[in-house]
């Protein structure tokens, strides 16, 4: 599904990515851990074209795609989903608008009628169950005098709109109480399915436990440096990251 | 003097005409007001108040400069209270010696449109005057408007200024209202016309005790619109909420230029002018608030946000806050900004694509000055204009 090689690049000069290689499978969860600073959301930021971020070397290929030839718009479309570290604020524009923006570009994107507005309020109705976003908070200007918490839980209430097949999840469990965690770990499980797959970045074993990602990466100074199973997690969780600087020295 | 020499003359040839189908009171004025334009010519750029418009060069060419039927009755279905009410106000806050725009204007308008609420009446519908010019020359048009809302009355007056033909027009508006002891007069001005359209409208309000106002700018589209809006808050406890919001782009030019002026004690002003100005066009906000020594307890807040979509486009923003009372709370402020770059990549994330991401969030922008009105239908209706206006520019490409 998603295919990176070598993928090296720059940010205001500076080069953060140094020759990434990731493969993504349809029904895989990729746990991606790595101390502050060693460009895990820079990698993010790359797939889903932040024009902040020049790629110098390397390629992205996404079902089959050149990824990095799309605009953000298309890559969206395709079915890339990212849940951002920082979700942004845009006040004036109302969530109904914004989803509505969105699922519908997508639709026209495939081809497809946009939808009308009651089947359009009943699929907000029914995505907001899965991660029980408040219906206040729906109504309201995207993020705007959100909590921390209920950001992130929009986040994955947008994934669940827009029902993406490649998700990537930058610390989305940062933020959230651990009541919340679950919700929004449990819903984000309920959204998978065996074409579906996700890039999970944390610093913490327990959103893992719910999500039980097949393969964890370790990403060290824009490369990846170590991979490995689920134990991998629970390791570094244990004893942090020195002794993996030190293994590859 | 070459351009107000075509007046001059104008009105000497029509002058028969002109009195023929004009009240009393407005051919009464008008030599004054000649007199005026004669002495002060048109205003150069270096008049503080005229910087950023060149009211020469617009007032230059020569338009057929209309006038009512000749056969016109003047002033026939005007009761003698009305005539009287007419008489205590034309022309005592729109002074010609202050203003060549006010001192064309009476020189030569023929008409007077009145509202006159007296003490205590509420009108339960707003009052609705739509002009929409029509010609296949060039065409000015000077309009009169004076409303008197005596003590306690409520009016809310929405004027439409649209025009049907692509042709050059060049209008004056001269206003007048008077918002009596505890009156509400709410006065929404909306144009939407075209780029060759100039219009120059001279406001002025005087507020007396308890009186509130409640005034908006929203200018859609159009060539030149020069808005000058001039308040008084001469009783005690009154309060003046000046909105506007500007939507520019090829070549137009918005010119909002108001003065609130506190004379008396404990007066509440809110001012929040916004401007969203794209491709070459230009934009100005200057707002002056006086606040003079005996307007103690004044309580004044002044905001001008402006969103500049392109290089090319320019934004002039002038917030001026003058006191001389010591016990006053005042603020004021402005931005020029650019539409949100996270917010823009944060969109096209989720699919949605440039330009409609640009058109929804210029959208909000200006939504927040709408928000402010209090009447609801018009409200949703401006809602829908701003809409349209930002969606039917996304979708021509004439001007691209
Ligand atoms: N837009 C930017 N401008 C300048 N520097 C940047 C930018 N984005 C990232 N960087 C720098 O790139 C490096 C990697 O940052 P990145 O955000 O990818 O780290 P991270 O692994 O996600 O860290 P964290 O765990 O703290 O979220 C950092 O040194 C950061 O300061
Ligand atoms: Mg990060």
């Amino acid at each position: 599904m998603l295919e990176i090689k070598n993928l090296h690049a720059t940010v205001s000069g500076k080069e953060i990515l140094k020759g990434v290689d990731l493969v993504v499978k349809p029904g895989e969860i990729h746990a991606l851990m790595g101390q502050n600073g060693a460009g895990k959301s820079t990698l993010s930021n790359v797939l889903v074209g932040h024009p902040a971020y020049t790629v110098t070397e390397g390629s992205v290929t996404f079902n089959g795609k050149d990824l990095l030839s799309m605009t953000p718009d298309e890559r969206s479309h395709e079915g890339l989903f990212l849940s951002f570290q920082q979700p942004v604020e845009i006040p004036g524009v109302s969530m109904v608008n914004f989803m509505r923006a969105a699922l519908n570009a997508k639709r026209k994107y495939q081809g497809l009628e946009p939808l009308d507005a009651a089947s359009f309020l009943k699929l907000m109705r029914e995505k907001r169950k899965i991660v029980e976003l408040d219906n206040k908070l729906a109504n309201r200007s995207v993020n705007e005098g959100f909590s921390g918490g209920e950001k992130k839980r929009n986040e994955i209430f947008q994934m669940a709109m827009l029902e993406p097949t490649l998700s990537i999840l930058d610390e989305t469990d940062s933020g959230l109480d651990v009541d919340a965690l679950r919700i929004v770990a449990e819903g984000f499980n309920k959204l998978r399915t065996p074409q579906t797959a996700a890039i999970v970045i944390t610093h913490y074993q327990r959103l893992l436990d719910y999500l039980k990602p097949d393969v964890v990466h370790v990403l060290i100074d824009g490369r990846i440096v170590k991979t490995g199973g689920p134990e991998l997690a629970v390791e570094i969780e244990r004893r942090g990251f020195d002794w993996i600087k030190e293994e590859i020295a | 003097m070459t351009s107000v020499k075509q007046y001059i003359d104008f009105l000497h040839e029509q002058r028969p005409r002109l009195d023929a189908c004009s009240l009393p009171l407005l051919n009464a004025r008008r030599d004054a007001a000649a007199s005026a334009l004669v002495a002060g010519g048109f205003p150069s750029q270096k008049v503080e108040r005229y910087r950023y418009t060149d009211v020469a060069a617009a007032f230059a060419p020569n338009y057929g400069i209309w006038l009512k039927d000749a056969g016109g009755a003047a002033g026939s279905a005007l009761s003698d209270e009305d005539v009287a009410c007419c008489q205590t106000h034309y022309g005592t806050l729109a002074d010609v010696k202050a203003d060549a725009i006010v001192a064309l204007n009476t020189m030569l308008v023929d008409d007077l449109l009145v509202l006159h609420i007296p003490a205590g009446v509420s009108k339960s519908h707003p009052v609705q005057v739509t002009q929409t010019l029509r010609a296949t020359a060039p065409l000015m048009q000077n309009r009169r408007m004076l409303i008197v809302a005596e003590a306690g009355a409520h009016v809310q007056v929405i004027l439409n200024e649209r025009a049907d033909a692509d042709q050059d027009f060049l209008v004056t508006q001269v206003t007048e209202v008077f918002v009596g002891p505890g009156a509400q007069v709410e006065f929404y001005d909306i144009e939407s016309t075209h780029a060759r359209f100039h219009r120059f409208h001279q406001f002025y309000a005087d507020i007396a005790e308890e009186g509130r106002l409640t005034h908006a700018s929203i200018t859609l589209a159009g060539g030149l619109s020069r808005n000058q809006t001039d308040v008084r808050l001469s009783g005690e406890g009154g309060e003046v909420h000046l909105l506007g919001c500007a939507v520019t782009d090829g070549q137009q030019h918005v010119d909002n230029n108001t003065l609130i002026d506190h004379r008396a004690p404990g007066c509440v002003s809110r001012e929040l002018y916004k401007y969203v100005v794209d491709q070459q066009s230009t934009g100005a906000f200057a707002g002056r608030v006086l606040v003079r020594e005996a307007a103690q307890q004044t309580d004044s807040e002044e905001q001008n946000a402006n969103l500049v979509c392109t290089d090319q486009a320019r934004m002039w923003t002038q917030p001026m806050l003058e006191i001389y009372a010591d016990d006053v709370k005042c603020s004021h402020g402005s931005t020029v900004g650019q539409l949100n770059a996270d917010a823009l990549f944060y969109m096209a994330q989720r699919g949605i694509g440039e330009s409609e991401a640009r058109t929804m969030l210029k959208q909000a922008f200006a939504a927040e000055v709408v928000a402010e009105i209090p009447l609801e239908a018009l409200r949703q209706r401006l809602h829908a204009m701003i809409e349209k206006r930002f969606r039917s520019c996304e979708d021509c490409r004439l001007c691209k």
